[in-house]
């Protein structure tokens, strides 16, 4: 009984596993393309649409005129066809310098069916990716159906543990009642299969699953897109650079000529805010973060004098003198009520906590903001190479700065990122002299071979680009 | 066997084939001494277990853990409050500056990132110095960051220091410096004229004041001896580029003499070989008792013990005489060797006439009558060398200080002010100042670092570094330099030049002003210079460009020495059986650079030797197939021991580290200067041996650098930890064959066949006469390598189509002929790469870190070789056998011709290194960067208290554009992709083709010589294209077929054969 089911159990592995491999059995345009690549490609253009040392191919059975066994006969031997006089093998016999295309007596119909086959649908553009090619071979989507697949796989496979560690532990059985031990207890499911080599097994299989989820969530470990920061100031980038329309490059002026965009110091902040004292959003809240980094009276419109000796005592009271006459301004009043008192207090004790820190006691000085975009210490970025030389927008890596209230890191910065944008980013060729250098992308270009050289083309995913 | 001119060897291990060291080529990473270790700490003893091993894997996933859980640390970006206009974050400025301490003199261009001073490069504006450095400009950004600097104030008390502020030491010296009082400033030469007015108003204020100016090493008898010839009394300007043939008398001018950048750059100019159809160069011959880097480069050495010099020199002059018709003096006995040797040379120079050109490092002012006597016979003056433009790099005279001493001895001093010098460590007589010293009532120290002299101070006043000064130099009379502040300043400390004239209470000096000493600089040139419409836009520009030119006549009178007179002065050879030659060490000086780690970590060249000064002693040929050495010592010693001996001079017995060198007159010893120093912060303390107290005074007081009557002991010890490395990435050479004179490649013995790799192409040697031969012979071989790599299978073709034949590919080209071995490039390499120190027990254990290294090897007659220098680095191959077996791809090739190293993807495996033929690959095997979690990885480079480079401090030196590289990783020389890229970048955004100046590399910036050029191969009117278009050049190993991206020219030689006869 127990033979019986186990050569059920093989009989249906092996036609679960049939199943599988007749699958993909069918191809034909795939066999096209190799063909194409055997035959064709070292005289013919692969991308059908222009020409090599052969005609571009593209469209071959039109300008035939579906003439399909002449254009077979021409595949296996064009010189026979221009020996029988066909008129239109003879005028592109002469418009090709009657240079001969070699014969391939050795395709079968089927060949050159898919052959063409494969030349129309690259030509027209339904034969584009290895996505599309598996779609046109005619196969089933199965990459969609493998988790039933290997399901029912591991199902099998479990099933088969299973029963062969049960004619394992009945043998085992039987040879114990055989050798006359008579307490012998026919062992449990469970028993049989919980033997030693299980558990590694189940620990192996562990270990497997383990490490995949740890090396796949440590790749993440340090990347953080979308890290969005509370900066010290709150400062708004959808008005400066959103309703203001104010160039990134005003402030970042790092990013057209140097490795930094640079975070501008508080003096350009001052260019416009010496004017500007009340902000849209935050009033004198925020803006004074500035006049106190730098000692700037708003009062009097002076730079203080020493500001860096400065007591606190006396800091404060600017401060609070000039939050003051504001809020009595606004509200037109003559004396601060509770309001403004308790205003006047909250936005000096978070001009303190915004610019002072464990690391700097004093109000005056820097403003340490959070920096957001953290690249690790061997990677190698400048500004003004994808500015000035590249031409690359900000927005491509920064985002829609100019709509964000507070700014996160739009990108992730991850190195896939990086090596990505390089393969499909076309390098600023033509109007450089510097890429004059490249003589042989510059004749692909002047003969009409090459449309773009792309930033890979030119070593731009070699390591030392970056890491160095 | 003795003239074996196809032979190049190292030193004795290879030349007779010593096991050890073919044991040691054999492996790549060098079997460490471990047992040594193990005996040294018990602690090691007991071996990890395996429960050790789970305890480790333990804390290290709970470590990784923890990592993994915490929030990534909050990084601050801090802006300027108001951004100064000239700085961009990111990019670097350059700032025209002149390294100058003591005599030494550089212009320079000073490379600042934010605000930091990170690199020193030659300002090729400069008549002087041309653009070229040496190892200590390089290293002087490093002494900026020393943290043995004075970093305020004090008084000091015994062994209390005591801080104080400005205000109380002016105060202090207000009451102790009175108009009577008598005070003596004792510094070493000063360049500065603007410093001398300073110094002027000080003596103004206080008459009794005297300035005693002295140089550690001196050349006191040469000031003398000029001023008795013509009535001047200075260096006369030398001009090496218009001799054909130079004597020099134990002059080191390529390496230390007076201004070796200024002469090795001239000197070089007529060394290079660029036709070899119409080669000409000049003859260098060096008269010398050991062998130093200036002799090493001669063409011929005459050997003498170092007390035969006078009598050298003496004989030089007869022979010259009685060719030129002069009448002769009475010279004393020479050996036969050099008699013959000075008489072949005595006729070169007479035929070259007022092209020859004789110079002499001794301090005897008969000794230099006699060199003046010679030029002056010869015609030389006005031509290889003149009185306009002379040179004030030594100004110092010997009496002037052994006066100083007497006069304090005697009590009658008040003050005595020690401005920048350390006479407590480097004279003679050192033990005596320090007890005359004592007598002062009221001792100062100026100075930037604690050393043995200030350490007897009873204030200590913290001076600004060059770095952070205003200041200028006059090195040649009428060459001006200026010097500026490129950062500021990091500690409380003053101009020196300001102290003194507040002090003075100078009146020209502008307290209240931001800068005093600028404006006080600027309003002294307004006096100095002239000619100009403004001097706001005169200013301007001498500062933009560092230097202002406007050379000098001399009112020097016609030769006018007593020649008979000064052969009587002359030091007479002493029948002793062991002399010895005190040298000026390349890298230390006199010494005050000990505590620059890159300094003590460069080889010497001649040695090879790192942190410490070797006694070398002589090893001959014994006439069969074996060397003998003095007393043996280092017969073997593939395996980097030294051997210790006693050496007792004047009753002062020290134990040596001991070395064998080739290329040294038997009898005599030679050590180098500027070692042992006591009180110099934690690198350098205790390194190497003080050798000044041997040194001795003659009867004009000028101090003698040699001693006769030396005793030394058999060998007593082994020195467990020489940092020599000679034998270290060695990449195998010719050698001969046990018991004949067959020549072989040393390790083909061994390990049998090596295939191609026999008859090995490392150094390529000829003699100018036979370049014709040579040359043809050359080519005619490249060309059969060349075949031999085209039967390759190895598609390099199509590589070379599609992918190097366009866009750039780098290429070096490096000039044997030029280069004078003088390890510029090999520091510029480390400050320009981050590249680490590593300490003397590492550099032991084969860890050297350096990217670039420079190779000696001696060649032709094994008692008298010659010498080639061979900088060797990454050679950028284009089939790399390292990239073959990377099995992480972290080092692989990119289309631009570089070698890639990837650190952050290698995993250590060191395949790479194990399998480079130029040994060139190095490997953090500990934390050298401190960059580390776990200190227990950080290496203490001299038991200092924190690791070196841990240091805040230090680390400010680090380059921002390189990644400073953790342990377990492979690096090597990236030909400073950081400048390619940077370059690439300059060019792309100006929208012009790349010149050749965009890209170069800190090696070929840092060389005098210009010895090293590198440029784009693939644009055929580069500098590079050029000189690899040469016949005479040549790849190493190019035979293999691994294309190399770096090209040599062969060394060649004008050795006479008339003066070895």
């Amino acid at each position: 009984m127990i033979y019986k089911s186990l050569k059920l159990c093989v009989l249906f592995l092996f036609f679960s596993l049939i199943q599988i491999s007749t699958v993909s059995a069918e191809a034909d345009l795939a066999s096209g393309k190799a063909l194409f690549k055997a035959k064709c490609a070292s005289c013919h253009n692969k991308d059908m649409r222009s020409d090599l040392t052969g005609p571009a191919l593209g469209g071959v059975e039109e300008r035939w005129e579906g003439r399909d066994e002449v254009l077979a006969a021409w595949i296996r031997n064009s010189q026979a066809v221009i020996a029988s006089g066909d008129k239109y093998a003879n005028e592109l016999y002469v418009k090709w310098n009657k240079s001969q295309m070699t014969a391939f007596p050795e395709l079968s119909d089927a060949d050159i069916e898919s052959l063409l086959g494969y030349i129309d649908g690259k030509w027209k553009g339904t034969y584009d990716t290895p996505k599309k090619e598996e779609g046109a071979a005619g196969g089933t989507t199965e990459k969609k159906n493998n988790l039933p697949l290997y399901g029912l796989i591991a199902f099998v496979l479990a099933a088969l543990a299973i029963v062969l560690a049960r004619i394992i532990s009945n043998l085992n059985h039987m040879i114990a009642v055989k050798g006359g031990a008579s307490d012998a207890v026919r062992p449990g499911l469970f028993e049989s299969i919980g033997g030693k080599s299980f558990v590694s097994f189940l620990l192996f299989g562990l270990v497997i699953w383990g490490g995949y989820t740890t090396v796949n969530n440590a790749i993440g470990l340090g990347r953080q897109q979308g890290y969005a920061p509370e900066q010290p100031i709150k400062f708004s980038h959808a008005t400066h650079a959103g309703a203001q329309k104010i160039d990134c490059q005003y402030c970042h002026d790092g990013a057209r000529r140097s490795k930094h965009s640079v975070i501008p110091a508080a003096n350009t902040c001052m260019n416009c805010h010496k004017a500007v004292k009340n902000g849209s959003q935050y009033g004198t809240a925020e803006i004074s973060k500035i006049y106190a980094s730098v000692g700037y009276d708003p009062t009097s419109d002076t730079y203080i004098e020493n500001y860096d000796q400065m007591p606190q005592d006396s800091i404060k009271r600017v401060y609070q003198e000039w939050f003051k006459s504001q809020y009595l301004k606004e509200k037109s009043l003559e004396k601060l009520d509770r309001v403004g008192e308790d205003l006047v207090e909250t936005q000096w004790s978070d001009i303190v906590t915004s610019l002072t820190g464990p690391q700097k006691k004093k109000i005056g000085g820097p403003i340490e903001w959070v920096r957001i975009h953290n690249l690790p210490d061997h990677v190698y970025f400048n500004h003004a190479q994808h500015v000035t030389v590249g031409k690359v927008n900000c927005e491509n890596c920064h985002g829609k700065v100019e709509e964000m209230e507070v700014v996160g890191q739009y990108s992730p910065l991850s190195m896939g990122w990086c090596i990505n944008c390089h393969r499909e980013t076309e390098v600023q060729f033509q109007d450089n002299e510097y890429y004059n250098s490249f003589k042989i992308y510059h004749d692909e270009i002047k003969k009409g071979d090459r449309t773009k050289v792309t930033v890979e083309e030119i070593g731009g995913l070699e390591c030392q680009k970056c890491h160095y | 066997m003795k003239n074996q001119k196809n032979e190049a060897w190292v030193g004795i291990s290879d030349k007779t084939n010593d096991p050890d060291l073919i044991a040691q080529i054999d492996k790549e990473f060098v079997e460490l001494p471990i047992v040594d270790t193990l005996s040294d700490e018990a602690a090691i003893e007991t071996p990890a277990n395996r429960r050790d091993f789970l305890k480790y894997l333990g804390f290290g996933l709970g470590a990784a853990t923890m990592a993994a859980g915490c929030d990534a640390p909050i990084r601050r970006a801090i802006p300027y409050v108001t951004k100064p206009d000239t700085i961009v974050p990111g990019v670097a400025n350059y700032y025209a500056s002149s390294f100058v301490d003591g005599g030494d003199y550089c212009a320079v261009l000073v490379k600042t990132r934010e605000g930091r001073p990170i690199k020193i490069e030659g300002n090729s504006l400069s008549s002087v110095t041309k653009g070229g450095t040496n190892t200590r400009t390089q290293a002087a950004v490093l002494s900026l960051y020393d943290t043995n600097r004075v970093k305020g104030c004090y008084s000091q008390n015994g062994e209390e220091m005591t801080a104080m502020n400005w205000a109380e030491v002016d105060k202090a010296m207000g009451a102790k410096l009175n108009a009577g009082s008598r005070i003596l400033i004792i510094t070493n030469t000063i360049l500065s004229p603007t410093a001398k007015k300073a110094l002027g108003e000080f003596t103004a204020a206080y008459p009794n004041a005297k300035v005693v100016t002295y140089d550690p090493i001196s050349s006191s008898a040469m000031l003398e001896a000029n001023k008795e010839c013509f009535g001047d009394q200075v260096v006369p300007a030398y001009h090496f580029d218009k001799a054909k043939v130079i004597v020099s008398v134990g002059a080191d001018f390529l390496a230390t003499w007076i201004s070796p950048i200024e002469y090795a750059a001239d000197y070089s100019k007529n060394r290079r070989i660029a036709d070899y159809t119409k080669a000409k160069m000049s003859r260098h011959i060096q008269v010398e008792s050991m062998m130093s880097l200036t002799g090493s480069n001669a063409d011929n050495r005459i050997l003498i013990k170092p007390s035969e010099q006078g009598a050298a020199i003496a004989n030089l002059y007869n022979e010259v005489a009685a060719l030129a018709g002069g009448s002769s003096i009475s010279a004393p006995a020479i050996n036969a060797d050099a008699k013959k040797g000075l008489k072949a040379a005595a006729k070169d120079l007479v035929n070259a006439g007022s092209a020859g050109l004789v110079v002499s490092g001794s301090n005897n002012v008969g000794e230099q009558v006699l060199i003046n006597a010679i030029n002056n016979m010869i015609g030389a003056y006005g031509n290889t060398l003149s009185f306009s433009g002379a040179s004030l790099q030594r100004q110092g005279l010997d009496s002037a200080i052994q006066g100083a001493i007497s006069e304090m001895q005697s009590g009658s001093v008040d003050t005595a002010i020690v401005w920048g010098a350390n006479p407590a460590f480097d004279l003679p007589n050192a033990d005596k100042f320090a007890a005359a010293f004592a007598k002062v009532k009221n001792k100062i120290a100026l100075a930037y670092t604690i050393d043995e002299t200030s350490a007897l101070c009873d204030h200590i006043i913290g001076v600004h570094h060059f770095l952070e000064s205003w200041g200028d130099a006059e090195p040649k009379r009428g060459y001006y330099s200026l010097i500026q502040p490129t950062i500021a300043p990091l500690f409380e400390t003053r101009q020196a030049e300001e102290i003194l004239l507040r002090w003075a209470k100078s009146n020209n000096l502008n307290t209240n002003s931001d800068q005093p000493y600028y404006e006080y600089v600027k309003n002294s040139w307004k006096g100095l210079a002239g000619g100009f419409a403004s001097f706001g836009s005169f200013w301007d520009n001498t500062l933009h460009d560092g230097i202002y030119e406007a050379p000098k006549g001399s009112s020097a009178s016609g030769f006018s020495g007593n020649v008979s007179g000064a052969a009587a002065k002359i030091n007479k050879p002493v029948n002793s059986e062991l002399e010895i030659e005190f040298f000026e060490s390349l890298n230390i000086g006199s010494g005050k650079y000990a505590n620059n780690p890159w300094l003590q970590e460069v080889p010497d060249p001649v040695t090879r030797c790192t942190w410490g000064n070797q006694l070398t002693v002589p090893t001959h040929w014994n006439g069969s197939n074996d060397y003998e050495t003095f007393r043996g010592i280092g017969s073997r010693n593939a395996k980097s021991h030294g051997d210790y001996v006693n050496m007792g001079i004047k009753g002062r017995e020290e134990k040596v580290s001991a070395v064998p060198q080739f290329g040294m007159m038997r009898g005599t010893l030679g050590m180098g200067i500027g070692y042992g120093r006591e009180v110099v912060g934690e690198c350098g303390a205790g390194i190497g041996t003080n050798v000044y107290p041997w040194l001795s005074i003659d009867a004009n007081g000028n101090t003698q650098y040699y001693a006769t009557n030396v005793e030394v002991s058999q060998i007593v010890g082994r020195e467990k930890e020489l940092a020599c490395v000679q034998y270290h990435h060695t990449m195998g050479l010719t050698g001969s064959k046990t018991g004949s004179d067959e020549v072989i490649n040393v390790d083909e013995e061994i390990l049998a066949f090596q295939g191609s790799l026999t008859d090995r192409s490392i150094i390529r040697t000829s003699n100018l006469d036979e370049l014709n031969k040579t040359v043809p012979a050359l080519v005619k071989e490249r060309g059969h390598h060349q075949y031999l790599n085209d039967q390759t299978l190895y598609p390099f073709d199509e590589y070379s189509e599609k992918l190097y034949s366009q866009g750039h590919h780098w290429g070096m080209h490096v000039d044997l002929n030029a280069c004078t071995g003088c390890a510029a490039c090999t520091v510029a390499c480390m400050a320009e790469n981050n590249v680490p120190v590593v300490g003397k027990t590492e550099v032991h254990r084969h860890h050297e870190m350096s990217w670039l290294r420079i190779d000696r090897y001696f060649y032709g007659d094994a008692n008298n070789p010659n010498t080639v220098y061979q900088p060797m680095m990454c050679q950028h191959c284009d089939n790399a056998p390292c990239e073959n077996v990377c099995p992480v791809a972290a080092t692989n090739h990119s289309s631009e011709g570089l070698n890639q190293m990837t650190y952050n993807r290698c995993i250590g495996t060191r395949y790479c290194a194990n399998n480079c033929p130029y040994k060139v690959r190095r490997f953090n095997w500990l934390d050298y960067t401190t960059a580390d979690l776990f200190p227990g990885n950080q290496p203490h480079i001299n038991d200092e208290k924190i690791p070196f480079g841990a240091d805040n401090l230090t680390r400010m030196v680090l380059n921002p554009d390189v990644t400073v590289r953790s342990r377990g990783v492979i690096e090597k020389c990236s030909f400073c992709v950081q400048r390619i890229q940077e370059g690439k970048l300059t060019a792309k955004a100006e929208r012009r083709n790349l010149a050749d100046n965009d890209v170069r590399t800190a090696c070929q910036t840092a060389c005098p010589t210009q010895a090293i050029i590198f440029g784009d191969v693939n644009n055929p009117n580069s500098e590079v294209s050029k000189r690899i278009a040469s016949d005479m050049t040549y790849q190493v190993i190019e035979e293999v077929n691994i294309q190399p991206s770096v090209n040599y020219s062969m060394k060649v030689n004008n050795r006479s054969e008339l003066i070895d006869a």
